[in-house]
């Protein structure tokens, strides 16, 4: 019983530090993903295909590849740099870049990849409100942000809930990659007990804390699509 | 509105471009002067009882651990030990993100390419573990032909195994090659003797399984970056350690064999 307080406890400190980059990344990415769309939707042709690129490259590589990449990359540069005999403000740059936290670099490659998924998420949602509103706001004589966040973002917001909430469970998942660069999460812990007391079950107890977090998740994602079914379209 | 958030968008990734800036680390004229520049030797090491583990207090110790203090206080260092995942080595290493492994590691070709490898300072085993009741088959590589085999992907035993001809299963942590055996995926794998001590046997979870025969006899070293002059540093500290008996303890303390 000592024995699985003591797994509980460590396990949790784990489950903290994974929670801790599920908040950050959403943080980022929530308002991120938004402003990112209206890249993707930009009359501005350069703009919107520099950002179609963008999402192009971020969705279509490994999460894990982007955090080796930003974790690694920068050290690796400034070490070749160093044998090359290049040193210039970009590896000075790099190098500054390197003494980045783990959990900076994490927060930054989850922040970047996740921005891109709801970019599109949040894109979708847009466009499937009908130019007949956004003309009728003008009809009435609103400019076109009151048109935007008077008429269009709850709507877009009650249409973006299910996809959004897919997207952020996976989040709450995905955090378990960050252990690649050295992020201390609940799975490295729950390996640590392998590792040192040759004892299994901590591992699979880990699934515990997601399957708790991504329930309350999930009755929270349902009371919101709830609050919002007034709205019928 | 739109226009305002374009520009918003194009500031931001122009600011991400630049940000960073400013802090500037340059490259000293060698690896070692780089190191005292920090005024730290940062140890990249995994859990891995007797070498380095946690103790109850949840500080490091170990063999290795006592060791890198022990160079760490000749070089007026300070030494910071860092978890790292053991795939992960080179990249971390290369990265200057740690400055060296130190935790028992084989010296493998795989090693003497990726890094500077100091001398062996100790001698490991590879063994085979196998459930008990295989014990008295299971003893050579001659009898494991034909076997379902497992072993920590790219590690020693992973080598041994496949240099005997041997089919390896690869899983990706000695511990979880231990399970394959002890949930019957695999009827024996390929382990660190020292590993294998401290996963088998009674007062384990593995009480039902054991170790036979080993595979081979190992080294084990100290990465050190590529060219680094840190590696001759150490080479000399290890034999100054050596000839005032601190070693030797050490390995006494850890039951482990010091190489020659």
């Amino acid at each position: 019983m000592n024995y699985f307080l003591e797994v509980t406890l460590q396990l949790w400190e784990g489950f903290a530090v994974a929670l801790e980059l599920f908040a950050l990344t959403l943080l980022f990415s929530l308002p991120g993903g938004l402003i990112l769309s209206f890249g993707s939707m930009s009359r501005f042709a350069p703009l919107k295909w520099l950002v179609k690129v963008f999402v192009w490259i971020i969705r279509g590589t490994p999460l894990m590849l982007q955090l080796v990449i930003i974790y690694f990359g920068p050290g690796l540069l400034v070490t070749w740099a160093g044998r090359a005999g290049v040193d210039n403000f970009f590896i000075d740059w790099m190098a500054a870049l390197n003494s980045m936290d783990a959990m900076v670099s994490a927060v930054l490659a989850f922040s970047i990849n996740y921005t891109c998924y709801f970019s599109e998420i949040y894109r979708g949602g847009i466009e499937s409100v009908s130019r007949g509103q956004y003309e009728a706001g003008q009809v009435l004589g609103m400019t076109k942000p009151q048109i935007f966040f008077r008429v269009v973002l709850l709507q877009v917001i009650k249409r973006i809930v299910p996809p959004m909430s897919n997207e952020i469970i996976t989040l709450v998942k995905d955090t378990s990659l960050a252990r690649v660069i050295t992020v201390y999460e609940i799975i490295w812990a729950g390996q640590k007990f392998i590792k040192l007391d040759g004892v299994i079950w901590p591992l699979f107890y880990t699934g515990v804390f997601y399957l708790v977090f991504n329930g309350l998740l999930t009755l929270l994602f349902g009371y919101i699509e709830k609050k919002l079914s007034y709205f019928k379209s | 509105m739109k226009k305002i958030l374009a520009l918003i968008l194009a500031v931001m990734m122009m600011a991400s471009v630049f940000a960073g800036c400013g802090e500037a680390a340059s490259d000293a004229e060698g690896d070692l002067a780089y190191i005292e520049n920090k005024g730290k030797l940062v140890v990249g090491i995994t859990s891995y009882e007797p070498m380095n583990y946690q103790d109850e207090n949840g500080e490091w110790t170990g063999f290795d651990t006592e060791f890198a203090l022990a160079v760490g206080e000749k070089l007026d260092l300070d030494v910071e030990f860092k978890e790292i995942e053991w795939d992960n080595k080179w990249q971390e290493l290369e990265s200057k993100k740690i400055d060296c492994v130190w935790n028992g590691m084989t010296i493998t070709e795989e090693a003497k390419v990726n890094a500077s490898v100091t001398d062996a300072y100790v001698i490991n085993a590879q063994v085979i573990v196998c459930k008990a009741e295989a014990a008295g088959e299971l003893v050579d590589a001659a009898a494991l032909a034909g076997k379902t085999v497992a072993a920590e992907v790219s590690s020693a035993g992973y080598q041994v195994g496949t240099d005997a001809g041997l089919e390896i299963v690869e899983y990706a942590t000695q511990a979880d090659a231990v399970m394959a055996v002890e949930s019957g995926k695999a009827e024996a794998c390929i382990i660190d003797i020292t590993m294998a001590n401290a996963m088998t046997g009674e007062g384990t979870s593995y009480p039902n399984l054991t170790y036979t025969g080993s595979m081979s006899e190992e080294e084990y070293g100290i990465a050190c970056r590529k060219d680094s002059d840190l590696t001759a540093k150490i080479n000399a500290l290890m034999d100054e350690l050596i000839a005032d008996g601190t070693l030797t303890d050490l390995a006494a303390k850890y039951e482990l064999t010091l190489a020659e």
